[in-house]
């Protein structure tokens, strides 16, 4: 799970200069041609590059996956036949649809989003810099995890939705099962470090004049985006969490033999899952809207209404999962009313489906490349959209579950939404790189695709009777399928040939003007091609109607509109966050003043995630809650401390590294004006956890009800030690509370004996705890014996965990404090205090739950 | 409620508007209704945005950009009008939606109240890695073969003594979960004898492309020659599988179990 404890230094320089073009800005920031430069970076529009074509990568070895089971599905398959073994089969199934969920979809997706959403809001770049390297570099040791599954054994072969009881060790005994899980976790890390940042970003660094109304649609999409990743990954985090003891620690929430183990894993997979398939189509969705208007010179048609429809869609993703699930002991009551949110969440994609072609009429429509992707992804998701109300009315699903059906109708609008993304790399191209793709190749290649994509999926509604996940199927749908597989391969190859142009045209295309799109209208287009490091002269504003640049000077003259800080420049010190713990950072003013500007480097992002990696990769072996014997095992335990070494150490590197973010000047904040983006980033991550922790006392709560809540004994024989332990939380954050005025009021021995007692308290608090599980094991009690067990021990001790990684912070705090940090700027104690109420408010919860009822 | 069952193919046109009969004809009249609308649907709307497409391109001289209103680098963004239009599309495509899916309701509820109890057969049928496992009424047990009579409702009592499975005949139109701990009910009607297949569609392992089961619809009067002659197993007259299921899983678990002294394999 993450930690992230925003940290910031106040710079005393009031913002004195911007980037004035050109890359290396007066620091020894390596230019774009040098390897280094790549490790370290930490600007939005590096990172937006890493994150396109490090999903690139990972679409080809989906697609390869793709191809496997297409030849595989040729011709029903007797056993023995074919070229996959049915192991592989089910791994190969599993893992195309990880990656292509997962590792290519939305980071393609957020490659555009990284490079071109601080440009369109006028900021220099994300609240949080470091945190954003972060998440690449969490991003791809997740995906290189996964990959590492393969050769443990064989990786996880229960299909991308990971039913229980088959998700279990029982069922899928394999090490590599255990390591793609775990890869999943740290994807989720990744996701949520950024959803942390861009939401942050997006509330707090817009330029003034551009209300949330006023945004460009492909950042509301991507607003709404990221504020569903917040929410639907955390709930996905708490099942994985779940199901990782299962497979670690031999707990048995999903065991076949557990009271709805089975049913509790479709809640809160598919609770996450539906929201999960609204966050991998809005960007396309946004890049629909944006290229749309570009190329049909019209503005879009009902904008207000067209961005209702989309908020509405995002909070009713929420509200439509069980619609997966149509056919398990659900209720009739249940199942209709889940028909009708279904039903009424197509309803908004119709509005904006109308008002997308109504904005072509009257238009004077140039067929450019991206125009021909966003075109035919609209065509194509109008199809698919279509095939999805079959889906919805319950009758039918009742014939359509686990059939082709289901599969042709999401590859129709998840691959319609891949196109309208292909078609934002051709229409970005330019922008990031600074020179035009062939622009005849690009047409071929749409050609091709759109040809290839038909041929490939239209079959498999024909087909519809195939069951999902199997390869011997009735004889008479085999040219149906072998029509597919031609068709895999045509639209697999067509990649060739974008790969070539872009490829080819990044060094020698022609050069590309500031904007080679007539009536496009966004802030991108308004900076140089390729952009400057801090993207803009001076600081846009949108005061008078439209894009202009302010230099600093009327800047400082503007008024003071919020009550927040005008003139002087806020800019962000290090932000840490990691899979373990977190660490505060702080600099005193001295030496803010003595730096000359925003960093653009650094290195521990990359060390960090190195780090994680190598601590999930050693845990990957554990089973019931032991490391394998022998050589093996010892092997896999050292890499897990090895990691662990490396992460915390990088944590403290992270923390003490001097590291200013971009200076901005407060503009458009709603609903967070005033607050300070760390204050900010501290409580969106903080929604997170209560989502987190949500599911997992939803887990308790399901399980104890199937099992009969009034036979379900509490395991703690007595509530005494979880009494004392709540007492002693609160008098803990007390004393932090204290600790904060004592650091408000400058009083350095205030604030290291108050941070102290936190900290000897929460360590009494961990004692407490220790005695009383060491108590429980010594009865026989285990993690494994019952449900009951597992239930208890798993979440209060993630509460713990989350106790630790808090005690790990005001270890740190106390030292620094120590040294005379946060008497000019006790942010930090703020924040850590924050988080520690919240871990408070959390035991309230758990222990009635837990200990009394 | 059901009172008589409709012929499957006789009756093309229902005299009711919703359709009633064997899940297959219930199935394949709302199927047809959704495929024509929704073909229709489709064909218009993609018709029409491809009929704009090629009327306004660039060349045609017959779209414009209003030279008052010209779209400018760095403008606030806004709409450009055209909302009633739009609402009025929107409004006839949601009251084709909402209609569609609630005729489909009252089909659902059809669906849901299933058939009477004194006329069916209850059968139990327990999916396990790999196959099904079904129990008659009398307790006894079949493994791979279901035979039920024709122009009879079957009700069916699913489970499984594993893994989440899916318990699916085809040609006949029934489905449902077969979910660990749970049992989840479906019923159908045969009218032609013959010989259907059933398979499972959740992937459960292994062996999921091979889970499958006969299932062979007799003339009734060989149905009950056939039955008359079947024994109850060890099964009790209840038709409990419990025994069995106990039996199977832990047959099952054995097979699965990890073995202690298996080593994870690691790449160096």
């Amino acid at each position: 799970m993450t930690d992230a404890s925003p940290e910031r230094d106040a710079a005393a320089d009031g913002g004195h200069e911007v980037a004035r073009g050109g890359d290396d800005h007066g620091h020894d920031f390596p230019g774009r041609g040098s390897i280094k430069r790549w490790f370290v970076t930490t600007n939005h529009k590096d990172v937006g590059i890493l994150y396109v074509v490090t999903s690139l990568f990972f679409l080809v070895l989906g697609g390869v996956l793709a191809w496997l089971m297409r030849v595989q599905l040729l011709a029903p398959r007797a056993l023995g036949e074919g070229i996959l073994s049915p192991v592989a089969y089910n791994q190969t199934v599993s893992a195309h649809g990880l990656l292509m969920v997962f590792w290519f979809l939305s980071p393609f997706a957020f490659g555009f989003a990284n490079y071109v959403v601080p440009l369109q809001l006028g900021a220099k770049d994300l609240a949080f810099p470091r945190l954003n390297a972060l998440s690449y570099w969490l991003y791809l040791f997740s995906g290189i995890l996964f990959g590492v599954s393969f050769f443990q054994g064989g990786t996880f072969s229960g299909g991308w939705t990971m039913y229980a009881p088959l998700n279990v060790p029982t069922f899928t005994p394999d090490v590599g099962a255990s390591t793609a899980v775990l890869a999943l976790v740290l994807f989720v890390a990744s996701v949520t470090v950024s959803s942390v940042n861009f939401l942050t970003t997006m509330h707090r660094m817009r330029a003034e004049g551009l209300t949330l109304r006023n945004l460009p649609l492909f950042s509301w999409t991507i607003l709404l985006t990221v504020w569903m990743m917040l929410f639907a990954f955390a709930a996905l985090l708490a099942a994985l969490l779940v199901l990782s003891s299962d497979r670690l620690l031999g707990t048995t929430y999903f065991a076949m033999e557990s009271p709805a183990g089975a049913l509790l894993w479709t809640h809160l997979f598919w609770f996450f899952g539906h929201p999960e398939v609204y966050i991998v189509f809005f960007p396309a969705l946004g890049v629909m809207a944006e290229v749309f208007q570009t190329f049909t010179g019209r503005r879009i048609v009902g904008r207000k209404w067209f961005i209702l429809a989309m908020v509405l869609v995002a909070i009713q993703s929420f509200a439509v999962w069980m619609h997966h699930m149509f056919l398990t002991s659900i209720n009739l009551q249940v199942k209709t009313l889940f028909m009708i949110t279904t039903i009424g969440i197509s309803l908004p994609f119709d509005l904006m489906v109308f008002a997308l072609i109504y904005t072509m009429l009257k238009g004077k429509i140039r067929f450019t490349t991206p125009f021909l992707f966003v075109f035919g992804a609209l065509l194509l998701f109008i199809i698919g959209g279509i095939t999805g109300v079959f889906l919805g009315a319950v009758v039918l699903d009742y014939e359509f579950r686990g059939t082709y059906w289901v599969v042709a109708h999401f590859h129709y609008v998840m691959v319609g939404g891949v196109t309208a993304l292909v078609g934002g790399l051709y229409y970005w191209f330019p922008k990031m790189t600074g020179r035009m793709y062939d622009e005849f190749l690009g047409k071929l290649h749409f050609a091709v695709y759109f040809v290839g994509f038909n041929l490939l999926y239209f079959p498999l509604f024909v087909a519809w009777e195939t069951p999902r996940r199997v390869f011997d199927y009735a004889p008479e749908l085999a040219p149906w399928h072998q029509l597919a597989t031609v068709g895999g391969f045509v639209l697999g190859l067509s990649f060739l040939i974008m790969f070539y142009n872009l490829f080819k045209s990044a060094f020698v295309g022609d050069p590309a003007p500031d904007n080679p799109w007539e009536h496009a209208t966004t802030a991108e287009w308004a900076v140089s091609s390729p952009p400057p490091l801090e993207n803009f002269d001076g600081t846009p504003t949108y005061r008078n109607g439209h894009l202009e640049f302010l230099d600093i000077g009327e800047v400082a003259q503007s008024e003071d509109r919020s009550g927040g800080p005008t003139g002087a420049a806020v800019s962000d010190g290090g932000v840490a966050a990691s899979a373990t713990t977190t660490v505060a950072t702080a600099l005193s003013t001295a030496e803010a003043t003595e730096v000359e500007g925003p960093s653009h480097a650094s290195i521990w992002p990359f060390v960090l995630s190195a780090g994680a990696f190598l601590v999930l990769l050693g845990l990957s072996s554990l089973q019931d809650a032991a490391f394998p014997e022998g050589m093996v095992g010892a092997a896999y335990a050292t890499t897990a401390v090895a990691g662990g070494v490396v992460t915390l150490g990088s944590l403290v590197a992270m923390g003490l590294e001097p590291f200013h973010g971009p200076v901005f000047e407060e503009g458009e904040a709603w609903p967070f004006a005033g607050i300070d983006n760390g204050k900010v980033g501290m409580w969106i991550f903080l929604a997170s956890d209560v989502v987190l922790f949500g599911g997992f006392i939803g887990a308790y709560v399901f399980t104890r009800v199937a099992f009969g809540w009034t036979g379900w004994e509490p395991i703690p024989p007595d509530p005494i030690p979880g009494l004392v332990n709540t007492y002693i939380l609160l008098t803990s954050s007390f004393t932090v509370v204290l600790a904060l005025v004592a650091a408000e009021k400058r009083h350095k021995w205030g604030v290291v004996t108050c941070l102290g007692a936190t900290f000897v308290l929460g360590i009494g608090f961990l004692i407490n705890k220790g005695l009383e599980w060491q108590h429980l094991f010594h009865e026989g009690l285990w993690l494994s014996t019952n449900v009951r067990a597992s239930t208890f021990f798993l979440t209060t001790g993630l509460h713990a965990a989350h106790v630790i990684a808090g005690l790990l912070v005001a270890l740190y705090l106390t030292a620094r404090a120590w040294r005379g940090a946060y008497l000019e700027d006790s942010r930090s104690v703020e924040y850590f205090g924050l988080y520690w109420h919240f871990v408070d408010i959390v035991w309230l919860f758990l222990f009635p739950l837990f200990y009394i009822l | 409620m059901v009172t008589e069952l409709m012929p499957a193919a006789a009756f093309p046109l229902q005299s009711g508007l919703v359709p009633r009969g064997t899940r297959a004809f219930v199935f394949e009249r709302i199927f047809e209704v959704f495929l024509l609308l929704g073909t229709l649907v489709g064909v218009v709307v993609v018709g029409y945005m491809l009929y704009n497409a090629y009327r306004y391109r660039s060349g045609s001289g017959k779209g414009h950009v209003d030279e008052g209103n010209r779209l400018v680098l760095g403008e606030l963004p806004s709409g450009s009008g055209g909302g009633r239009k739009l609402f009025t599309s929107f409004f006839m495509s949601m009251v084709i939606v909402v209609s569609l899916v609630s005729w489909t309701y009252l089909t659902l509820l059809y669906v849901e109240e299933g058939p009477a109890d004194d006329e069916s057969l209850d059968v139990e049928v327990e999916g396990y890695q790999f196959g099904w496992r079904f129990t008659y009424p009398n307790g006894h047990t079949t493994d791979g073969v279901l035979r039920v009579p024709a122009d009879r409702p079957v009700q069916l009592t699913i489970t499984t003594a594993d893994v989440f499975h899916n318990f699916g005949i085809t040609a006949l139109r029934v489905k449902s979960d077969a979910i660990p701990g749970q049992e989840t009910e479906t019923w159908f009607t045969a009218d032609e004898p013959g010989t259907y297949t059933a398979r499972c569609y959740e992937l459960c392992g292994v062996g999921h492309s091979y889970m499958s089961a006969e299932v062979i619809v007799m003339p009734p009067d060989e149905y009950e020659a056939w039955y008359a002659n079947t024994t109850a197993d060890n099964a009790t007259a209840n038709g409990s599988s419990a025994d069995a299921s106990v039996a199977a899983s832990s047959a099952v678990a054995q097979s699965v179990a990890p073995q202690p002294s298996l080593r994870p394999a690691v790449v160096p």
